[in-house]
């Protein structure tokens, strides 16, 4: 029951902040209920068991990424008449929810045909950090490396691009 | 005894963070005028009851508490301007609840932990609040609308992401060679022994330890890395336009945000809550003759204290006489306490009380070396000028992230290699 009210209050509050974070109309916002999003989002990975999910959603993401994001928001200094004026912005939201509903439609579907047992039990191990480093060392291998692979490339190629105007 | 028990941990995280800053101010400034020389604030007193100074911090404080809260009128997103302290201190709060104060302890069937939040995740849930606590110092930068506070925001958040790098690194080390992120286990690796030195972090990984301890000073905003608050080029940084308690919270969390540092240096590098060569069994099992020793200790430490007290306590204040009432304080304290441990020296007492007073010796060893980490965060705050900001970005990115990566390269080699650390 608890767990239940919880999540609820958990996903109202993702729910929320996403929609503030496309709503927005400037970038600070954004950007800000973002990170409620994100830390929410991790809040409900902690109540799904997987704590090392839980704590690498907020150093990663919460923690890292979006201070980056929002390091570079302070830097640009953006004025409130620098911004666009976004007078069709409801619409062009309408249109898009329009387009994507049928894909919701399919993911619900599915998730509703699918056998998912609420409430399994997991094992005692589950979503630790040791159990996720085995299954991601053993049984996952050649997607882990191909994954560090891109993140090396992408790593390189930033620093090849910011270099150029030296 | 459960509850009791159960709320034990938070608690003590509560005081080891809100109560000691207090303590923290004034050792600051009484170390500081150790240091140039000179007295430091002693004058300050309740009917005569000076503390040797505390009463001027806690006077600081109640000045902070019954400010004018003011709100500058240039500020126009006053949410963001209002939240950020609150930000800054919530995650230097968070980043205690995982400090083991006290190994775990096994009453009849049920088996208590001594951190506020019984969690595994360790190091991890530190790193994930230090980095939460940046937002803080953005929010509260920007929201300002002030030159100076973008600039010292700007320079806080560019060190903070910087050195978290290279902390990170140097407890990736430290978990390859511990073999385990939960502290409570950490602790009971180090009290094994390497032929005759006890297997401290400091011991066994000592470049890891200074990477750790200078990113430590650099996270929280400490000399010599404070020209994110560096008062002759930009006023104070990120808390320019913030008075009253609103300033208040960005001090407390900074004090906070550097005793929950020292807590986990104190965990990950000496030893915790542990003395060297002695485990929590051992301890339970010889508790009676532990009790002599700390009695033998109380009354030494106690005898000399008074006489330190009595020979330099000569400020004479009005309302009552200090010396005096000093005096009858540590003997009767020393009194009772003495009395009370013989009591559980002599008596055949029962193995839960054995384990109870095994857990009390361990907080008083943890705090002992906790406030040994301040005196050292203070006295380098006094002792080395201010590191230029370009200085500061050098010495994290081209020597301390070098440095920690081919440390965790050597000590991956050797652990790999299966030389043994400890026994």
């Amino acid at each position: 029951m608890q767990n239940e009210i919880l999540f609820f209050i958990l996903s109202l509050i993702t729910i929320v902040s996403s929609l503030v974070m496309i709503s927005a109309h400037r970038p600070i916002d954004s950007a800000l209920s973002f990170i409620v999003t994100l830390v929410s989002i991790a809040a409900l990975f902690g109540l799904l068991n997987a704590s090392f999910l839980f704590v690498v959603q907020i150093i990663i993401y919460a923690g890292a990424i979006l201070s980056l994001i929002l390091f570079i928001i302070m830097f640009l200094n953006i004025k409130d008449e620098n911004l666009p004026d976004e007078k069709y912005k409801n619409y062009w939201l309408l249109g898009t929810s329009l387009i994507i509903a049928p894909f919701s439609a399919i993911l619900v579907d599915l998730i509703l045909r699918s056998n998912i047992a609420v409430n399994a039990a997991v094992h005692e191990n589950f979503g630790t950090i040791k159990d996720v480093g085995l299954t991601l060392f053993s049984e996952w291998v050649l997607p882990f490396e191909l994954v560090s692979i891109l993140l090396l490339v992408a790593l390189v190629g930033a620093v090849t691009l910011s270099k150029k105007e030296v | 005894m459960n509850t009791v028990l159960i709320l034990l941990p938070l608690v003590l995280t509560i005081l080891y963070s809100l109560a000691t800053v207090p303590i923290l101010v004034w050792m600051e400034r009484r170390i500081a005028g150790l240091i140039q020389d000179r007295l430091g604030p002693n004058r300050c007193h309740i009917k005569g009851v000076r503390l040797g100074g505390i009463i001027q911090s806690i006077a600081d404080m109640m000045k902070l508490v019954f400010k004018e809260e003011f709100l500058p009128s240039h500020i126009k997103n006053k949410f963001y301007y209002l939240v950020a302290p609150s930000i800054a201190f919530m995650s230097a709060f968070l980043t205690f609840m995982v400090i083991p104060y006290a190994d775990t302890i096994t009453l009849g069937e049920q088996t208590y932990s001594m951190q506020a939040l019984p969690t595994d995740l360790g190091v991890l849930w530190f790193l994930a609040f230090a980095g939460l606590g940046v937002y803080g110092i953005i929010l509260g930068g920007w929201a300002s609308h002030n030159k100076y506070a973008i600039l010292g925001a700007m320079r806080a958040t560019a060190q903070v992401i910087g050195y978290e790098v290279a902390m990170g690194l140097s407890l990736v080390s430290m978990l390859i060679t511990y073999g385990t992120i939960s502290l409570n286990e950490m602790v009971s690796y180090q009290t094994q022994s390497f032929f005759i030195i006890p297997a401290w972090g400091i011991f066994i990984q000592p470049i890891a330890t200074i990477i750790f301890i200078v990113t430590a000073f650099a996270e929280t905003n400490r000399t010599p890395f404070d020209a994110a608050e560096g008062e002759s080029e930009i006023v104070a940084g990120y808390h320019t336009e913030y008075g009253a308690m609103k300033f208040g919270l960005f001090f407390v969390a900074e004090y906070i945000a550097m005793a929950a540092s020292g807590a986990l240096i104190v965990t990950l590098f000496l030893g915790g809550y542990q003395l060297p060569y002695l485990n929590t069994a051992d301890l339970v099992n010889n508790f009676e003759l532990l009790l002599w020793g700390i009695i033998i200790f109380a009354l030494v430490t106690s005898v000399l204290f008074l006489k330190w007290m009595q020979k330099h306590n000569i400020f004479a204040m009005s309302g009552i006489n200090e010396t005096k009432l000093y005096t009858t304080l540590i003997i009767g304290f020393t009194v009772f306490a003495v009395i009370l441990m013989s009591y559980y020296a002599l008596a055949n007492s029962s193995q839960s009380a054995k384990e109870i007073g095994v857990m009390l010796l361990q907080f008083a060893i943890f705090t002992v070396k906790l406030f040994f980490l301040h005196f050292v965060f203070i006295w380098v705050r006094w002792t080395l000028p201010r590191f230029r900001y370009d200085q500061t970005q050098k010495l994290g990115w081209n020597i301390l992230l070098p440095l920690s990566l081919v440390n965790i390269f050597i000590t991956a080699v050797v652990v790999v290699a299966g030389v043994n650390y400890g026994n």
